[in-house]
């Protein structure tokens, strides 16, 4: 499932976004070593705050899988402001009809998860980058140019999306390579990606459907959670040790120090040996030196 | 991109030439009213151009209107064309097209938002008062077009401010200005594309934005005025 979450709709869907950032963490920071900014387990650049639109993919139970990030070339974006080195000192392409992609991602991990294989990452893989053509493809705009590094190339490549160009050379940025590449959003390309897949469904999933799953999905953990608490008292509730705090041998020394104490300081001090005794739990030392007496 | 559209790229540029545009993209887009909206950071004006009845324009700045236009304030965030259908009905949407209606002014439109690269932001908003099919029917048939004349009318109001003129001084690429050279010299994009070793798509991708960059709709008005600025020679 797609969803797209732009400055209109974000407001709504604060909550993907902010699993969105976590998963951008994850992969460009921790998997990939590349030189991105994380704050709080979340990343979050420049480009962020310039009200992008991002195309997202979602699992069954509405967790982020898969995202993008789109920007128009026409006002300041990542080719224009931070990787002019891929295009070896040429000023980037402008154009209305141009769109640029970036900080594209799946979550393998998730995805492979419960015995899944990396056929899952494949689909979901393919679902995004027909969701962002088709986006793309609706807003009137005609070329995408995304920053990717070789292993999406490769990626892009196998499933029969392959880039109809590139622009600039492929340079080092941070700890691994990073080319820019062009893809056209005709429709001859999207049936491609389509066909490859398998995918012949629409893969956008409508904002009200998407904001009730969370909800469901949220309440679902509160329920789980509650349950999970009073299952777990129960059970130590069952475990906890019945109240023989003191072994047999032990009450009964104590039991007759009480009976036969003479004097009221006797008896005062043998109700301090138990108080004692309890409050410490019986030290195994104590119980030692008591049995053998 | 068809010719008939006045090429606002040029020197002489007045409101006047703006409405006309304005009254072109109607015409050729088949559209009952189009506006234009935009700011301008570096010289901090505000533009605006509309050939709505002079009747609604007056009430819409009379009334201040401006201030609460969701077709402004919400669709100037989107990178994307925003169909009026997807505003949420705020008492600001209310107000505004219930006063629009009064005045003929349908709420079937959208609003293309551009943004360059000071911070300056432009809106083109199209209306046609039609049925929904209708209506998405030619959205989606006119709106790759509809973005060049958007992107195109803003940079040329942009470029009205000396000092914003000066910024904007049109930076192409080597291959951008390498496939104007080959069109000047008679070649198609098809001969450029075997010439230069690359795809037909990747010499249009270029070709379009050396033109948008040369602020001109056509490849010949592109071409003239890459030699007028010395980018290319004559050949």
């Amino acid at each position: 499932m797609i969803i797209v979450v732009d400055a209109l709709n974000k407001d709504r869907f604060g909550d993907l976004l902010d699993e969105m950032f976590q998963l951008r963490a994850r992969v460009f920071g921790d998997r990939l070593g590349w030189e991105v900014e994380i704050i709080n387990g979340r990343e979050i650049d420049q480009f962020d705050r310039l009200d992008p639109a991002y195309v997202i993919g979602l699992d069954d139970d509405g967790h982020v899988v898969s995202c993008v990030r789109a920007l128009q070339t026409t006002g300041p974006h990542m080719l224009s402001d931070v990787f002019q080195v891929l295009l070896d000192g040429e000023p980037p392409l402008r154009s209305a009809t141009l769109w640029e992609s970036t900080r594209f991602c799946v979550d393998t991990e998730r995805l492979c998860r419960d015995g899944n294989t990396m056929k899952a990452v494949s689909m979901a893989t393919c679902e995004l980058m027909i969701g962002s053509l088709e986006y793309a493809r609706r807003s009137g705009i005609s070329d995408i140019i995304t920053v990717i590094d070789p292993v999406v190339n490769r990626v892009l490549k196998r499933s029969d999306n392959a880039p109809y160009d590139y622009v600039g050379s492929t340079k080092q940025m941070g700890k691994v390579p990073a080319m820019a590449a062009l893809l056209d959003c005709t429709e001859e390309r999207i049936n491609r990606v389509r066909a490859f897949a398998g995918i012949t469904h629409d893969v956008f999933v409508a904002d009200d459907v998407v904001r009730d799953m969370l909800d469901a999905r949220h309440a679902r953990s509160v329920a789980e959670a509650q349950s999970a608490t009073e299952w777990l008292a129960t059970v130590c509730e069952l475990e906890r040790p019945m109240p023989a705090v003191l072994p047999e041998d032990i009450q009964s020394y104590c039991r007759a120090q009480i009976e036969n104490a003479q004097t009221a300081e006797e008896r005062a001090a043998a109700l301090r040996l138990v108080d004692e005794l309890v409050r410490q739990r019986i030290h195994p030392a104590v119980h030692q030196l008591v049995s053998q007496s | 991109m068809s010719a008939d559209l006045i090429d606002l790229g040029g020197e002489s540029r007045s409101a006047e030439s703006f409405v006309t545009f304005l009254d072109q993209i109607c015409e050729r887009f088949e559209l009952d009213h189009a506006a234009y909206a935009g700011t301008d950071p570096i010289s901090g004006t505000v533009h605006g151009y509309a050939n709505y009845p002079y009747d609604w324009k007056s009430h819409y700045r009379e009334n201040g209107l401006h201030r609460i236009d969701p077709t402004l304030h919400v669709a100037r965030r989107s990178i994307a064309p925003v169909d009026w259908s997807r505003l949420d009905r705020t008492s600001d949407f209310e107000k505004t097209f219930r006063d629009a209606h009064d005045f003929g002014i349908t709420d079937r439109g959208l609003t293309i938002p551009v943004r360059g690269p000071y911070g300056d932001i432009g809106m083109l908003s199209v209306t046609r008062g039609c049925g929904v099919d209708e209506w998405e029917t030619l959205a989606a048939r006119v709106l790759p077009a509809l973005q060049s004349v958007a992107v195109h009318m803003h940079d040329t109001v942009m470029r009205s401010d000396v000092l914003s003129r000066a910024l904007r001084y049109p930076a192409l690429s080597k291959r951008e200005r390498e496939i104007l050279q080959w069109i000047a010299a008679g070649k198609s994009q098809q001969d450029i594309g075997d010439i230069l070793g690359i795809s037909h798509r990747t010499v249009e991708v270029h070709l379009r934005s050396g033109r948008e960059k040369l602020y001109s709709l056509t490849t010949p008005q592109a071409v003239g005025r890459a030699i007028m600025l010395g980018l290319i020679y004559p050949l």
